[in-house]
């Protein structure tokens, strides 16, 4: 984090977005480095001057004062004296005080008496007088431990940090929202969970937020984002209160990243069920896709985060599920709680058989799948099915009896595509003005001019392009409908006989 | 059945009563309870009260005390609790410095015997406070501030610490004493009296006006004015008598021409970009605007240059001399806006320094061999501005001052103890106005200068301004 006056935001549009650097800048923090390298063993006041004249160079100096204070703190200061100074200075002050020095010569006269009670002589007792001053400290080593490309990173996100100091309000999407929300409440934070369209956002304020826009939890925010920038994937929203104005201040996963990690593309797994279980079902290649610990869900005050959740591919409807292993009866019991309170989604409850609360679960209207030792895919197969009958069902009822593709040569594929539902739904259609040959849709004009120009003894690549050049690539199946076998001629091609 | 508990600066209403319509009383969509604000806390207790609500109250984890004190109130301290305690334990007091503030809020929490926070805004006044509760009363005292964090059931707090921590120990006082009040006025440091939860509330400062309005902020988070007595109700009585002089020096050639550089370099930016600076907020704009624009940025450093060698200049270092040499024999305490001419001056005239750069350590000793008479001088930054005790200066000089009258006064009344009265260390300075003005010293040094040395019984405080300079319009701006 930075302090606030070196702050760099543009409010462009309305906006509060932070003025990262880019690789231009890199020029510009290795001279930062530079300085810092060159100035050990002389005093801060001159490294600072040294830094004045630099930011003079450069087009912003807030920019060189938030690439020297992140090395600052890699430099050490000592100071560098012949007599201690507060001792110097208990002495000097004392003999000062006995004489009451007022004029340039008993001034003299005091330091040459404190320098006899020293030991040392006078020029000494006056450097070392103040030579504890911060302005007359020594660098005496400087060890940073980047490069100028991690310092402009490590910048980037200070400076993220710093604009969300005078936030209000902060909103999250995050593929490890369990990270996220214990980070939340260690930091005596508070959240809800709201819906979107892009998944649950969790909103994080403070607890008197309630009363008066507050900028209290800032800092707290900024400690947030540490959090976030080691996930791969999330995003942050923030009211920003800008002396009286509110922005909003957007940051996502390419803003920012953290020198020297790898962000974690997934949460680690809680137990080695969920881990098999995710890598079994993987490869399948089902109608879904499999998400770790999805999106937070309200449970009255509180939040669960589900283990997973199955995404049908072919229009967005989400089950979630949980895997409950083997716990103390006050975590089942927990559990079952704030699954009681659960907002309303659907659910499916892979439960432990030795637990014996699948009637429970049943009596919450979510649907149990027991288990011993490992999920079944078999199981959870099946529980899906039930929700894809009724999706295909859902859809196919959402599409007219007949259909009349306006091509006149479609597939069921692209049909399905065309209507966001899977090809069961559209399979199940009539088509007054195509034929239907195999997977693919011909109009009877169409049929009747390829009777024209496809005969016997052609050479099958060559039928295939004429066929291709009305679009049609499911080539054996219409052959076949216009009264043609194929005679395969070794691997490499064959000739159209007629049937 | 309806719970209060202390969350995070809040008091939660777990299951709260379906007809309760307070406005400050909000549904918590977060936690599904009511909430209220924890300044709010002394007025949810009486509105359930009057409306016959049962509830279970777990806000303060405020253990009573037992502490007794042994000072004597004067008249005006007497009257000044009394209107507080009528107030219902809240409210403000303004009274002058050296009039013993301390005193009055040191009844009051012996009155009270509730865990207390102090509330003060400097390092040097958290360590006086702290030497007051010690002597005092025989109970365990904390810290906030100046690198200690530590809670005990009396514990003194910098502001800046307060507002830091107030929403997580919030449940742990049941008064709290706010020293040199105005400041809670402040956009930040207002959350602290919000965020509290503690009942009994004081307010001490000895200028309650803020420029800004703000001190209506502070009557509706700790009370009202409900006592005031002025300087001058106080002065001769229990408080000295002063005397100001005001003395003018001038650039030398080589100051002036360096000085009209820089300021010319300001005032022709200004003059190029359109820009005039009538208000503070102007001014701000200017600030805002070198963040981008490299000219505007030059401008603002050669202002500060012009400043600088304003403050610094040679003569008022030559005037200092002779101030000094004027009062041998008095005790000086010089004050300057700018940490590099507190050192300057300190390594010319071998004066002890206290500035921010002090450590606490370092600064305790300086004041106490001040305080012995070890040391008859001091120099020091703005750090010693509000309410800190140094009790027997008698010579006050201010170098290069910055035109607001609360720092003025308040500078004004650190100097106010005339010579001949004595204090030590374990000695509050209430004591040492209560022997009352005027004690002849013996050895008043007679001098040939026109100025006259300190009159017997009256301070004296010198202010130097740099001429022909703003410096010198914010001086009469003052008058």
């Amino acid at each position: 984090m930075l302090t606030k006056d070196l702050l760099r935001v543009t409010r462009r549009g309305g906006g509060y977005r932070p003025q990262f650097t880019d690789e231009g800048d890199n020029r510009l923090a290795a001279r930062v480095l530079g300085v810092y390298q060159g100035h050990v063993d002389e005093t801060r006041a001159d490294l600072q001057a040294a830094l004045t004249s630099l930011e003079r160079e450069a087009d912003d100096f807030k920019l060189v004062r938030g690439f020297a204070s992140l090395l600052d703190r890699e430099a050490t200061f000592e100071t560098r004296a012949a007599v201690d100074p507060e001792r110097t200075r208990e002495t000097v002050f004392g003999v000062a005080a006995e004489r009451n020095v007022v004029t340039a010569d008993e001034r003299d006269a005091a330091l040459a008496a404190a320098a006899e009670r020293l030991g040392v002589d006078a020029a000494s007792v006056d450097e070392s007088l103040y030579a504890d001053r911060e302005q007359r400290q020594v660098l005496v080593a400087f060890d940073s431990r980047w490069t100028p490309d991690e310092l402009r990173r490590q910048y980037d996100l200070s400076l993220a940090q710093t604009a969300l100091f005078d936030a209000t309000e902060v909103r999250v999407l995050t593929n490890d929202p369990k990270a996220f929300v214990s980070a939340v409440k260690r930091l005596r934070l508070m959240y809800e969970i709201r819906k979107t369209p892009d998944g649950r956002e969790v909103v994080v304020t403070g607890p008197d937020a309630l009363f008066r826009t507050s900028r209290r939890y800032g800092t707290r925010f900024a400690r947030l984002l540490r959090t976030l920038v080691k996930t791969s994937d999330w995003r942050l929203e923030a009211t920003v209160d800008d002396r009286g104005t509110e922005r909003t201040l957007e940051l996502d996963a390419s803003d920012l990243s953290v020198p020297g990690t790898d962000p974690l593309a997934e949460p680690a797994f809680d137990s080695g069920v969920e881990a098999d279980f995710a890598t079994r079902f993987r490869s399948l290649d089902l109608d879904w896709t499999l998400v770790r610990e999805p999106e937070p869900l309200e449970s009255g005050a509180h939040v669960v985060i589900p283990d997973f959740s199955f995404d049908y591919d072919h229009a967005p409807f989400r089950v979630f599920f949980e895997i409950m292993g083997f716990w103390t009866p006050e975590y089942v019991e927990k559990k079952l709680s704030r699954l009681a309170d659960l907002e309303d989604v659907e659910l499916l409850v892979a439960v432990d058989e030795s637990l014996g609360v699948g009637e429970d679960l049943e009596a919450l209207d979510y649907r149990a799948i027991p288990y011993t030792g490992t999920v079944r895919l078999k199981d959870v197969r099946d529980a899906l099915r039930r929700y894809e009958d009724d999706l295909v069902a859902e859809s196919a009822a959402s599409l007219p009896e007949d259909l009349r593709p306006g091509a006149d040569v479609t597939t069921f594929a692209a049909l399905a595509e065309e209507y966001g539902v899977s090809e069961d739904a559209v399979e199940g259609k009539s088509f007054p003005e195509h034929e239907r040959v195999g997977r693919t849709l011909v109009r009877p004009t169409v049929l009747d001019a390829l009777e024209g120009r496809v005969e016997a003894e052609m050479p099958l690549s060559e039928a295939e392009e004429v066929l291709a050049e009305e679009g049609i690539t499911e080539a054996s199946a219409l052959l076949s409908r216009l009264g043609y076998r194929v005679e395969w001629d070794g691997l490499s091609g064959g000739v159209l006989r007629t049937k | 059945m309806t719970r209060l508990s202390f969350e995070e600066g809040t008091v939660r209403l777990t299951d709260p009563p379906a007809d309760l319509d307070l406005a400050w009383v909000e549904r918590d969509p977060r936690t599904k309870t009511a909430r209220a604000p924890g300044h709010r806390y002394a007025d949810l207790r009486d509105a359930l009260d009057a409306a016959g609500v049962e509830y279970e109250d777990g806000v303060l984890d405020a253990p009573a005390l037992d502490l007794t004190t042994s000072y004597e109130l004067r008249d005006y301290q007497q009257a000044a609790l009394d209107a507080w305690r009528e107030n219902g334990d809240r409210g403000v007091l303004e009274l002058p410095t050296g009039s013993g503030k301390t005193v009055v809020a040191i009844a009051a929490i012996a009155a009270l015997d509730t865990p207390t926070l102090v509330v003060v805004p400097t390092i040097d006044l958290l360590d006086q406070w702290r030497r007051e509760l010690e002597a005092e009363f025989d109970c365990d005292l904390g810290q906030f501030g100046g690198g200690v964090q530590e809670f005990g059931p009396l514990t003194v707090s910098t502001y800046d610490s307060a507002y830091l921590r107030a929403d997580e120990v919030g449940d742990r006082f049941g008064l709290v004493v706010f020293d040199e009040v105005h400041h809670l006025g402040g956009e930040g440091y207002r959350d602290i009296a919000r965020l509290l939860a503690a009942p009994a509330r004081m307010g001490l400062t000895a200028t309650f006006e803020r420029p800004d309005g703000a001190h209506e902020v502070v009557a509706d988070l700790v009370g009202p004015l409900v006592y005031d007595v002025s300087v001058d109700d106080l002065a001769g009585e229990h408080l000295a008598a002063y005397d100001i002089k005001r003395v003018t020096v001038s650039l030398t050639d080589e100051e002036r021409e360096e000085y009209e550089a820089a300021q010319g370099t300001f005032t022709d930016y200004l003059a190029s970009s359109n820009l005039q600076l009538r208000s503070g907020s102007d001014y701000q704009k200017l600030v805002m605007r070198s963040g981008n624009d490299p000219r505007a940025r030059e401008a603002l450093l050669a202002k500060q240059r012009a400043r600088d060698v304003m403050m610094h200049a040679d003569a008022k270092v030559d005037e200092l001399e002779a101030i000094l040499d004027r009062h041998r024999e008095d005790r000086v305490i010089v004050f300057t806006a700018s940490t590099d001419l507190v050192y300057r001056l300190s390594e010319r005239f071998l004066i002890p320094a206290i500035t921010h750069e002090t450590g606490a350590s370092e600064r305790r000793t300086i004041l106490r061999r001040f305080r012995d008479g070890t040391y008859s001088r001091v120099v020091a930054a703005n750090v010693l501005d509000e309410g800190v005790d140094v009790p027997d200066a008698n010579v006050g000089v201010v170098l290069s001052g910055s035109g607001s009258e609360r720092e003025f006064t308040q500078r004004l009344g650190r100097v106010l103890r005339p010579k001949g009265t004595t204090a030590d260390e374990d000695t509050p300075p209430e004591d040492v106005a209560a022997t009352g003005g005027a004690t002849a010293r013996a050895d008043v040094t007679p001098t040939q200068d026109d100025l006259p040395a300190t009159r017997a019984g009256r301070a004296v405080l010198y202010e130097v301004v740099t001429e022909e300079t703003a410096e010198e319009r914010v001086a009469a701006r003052r008058r």
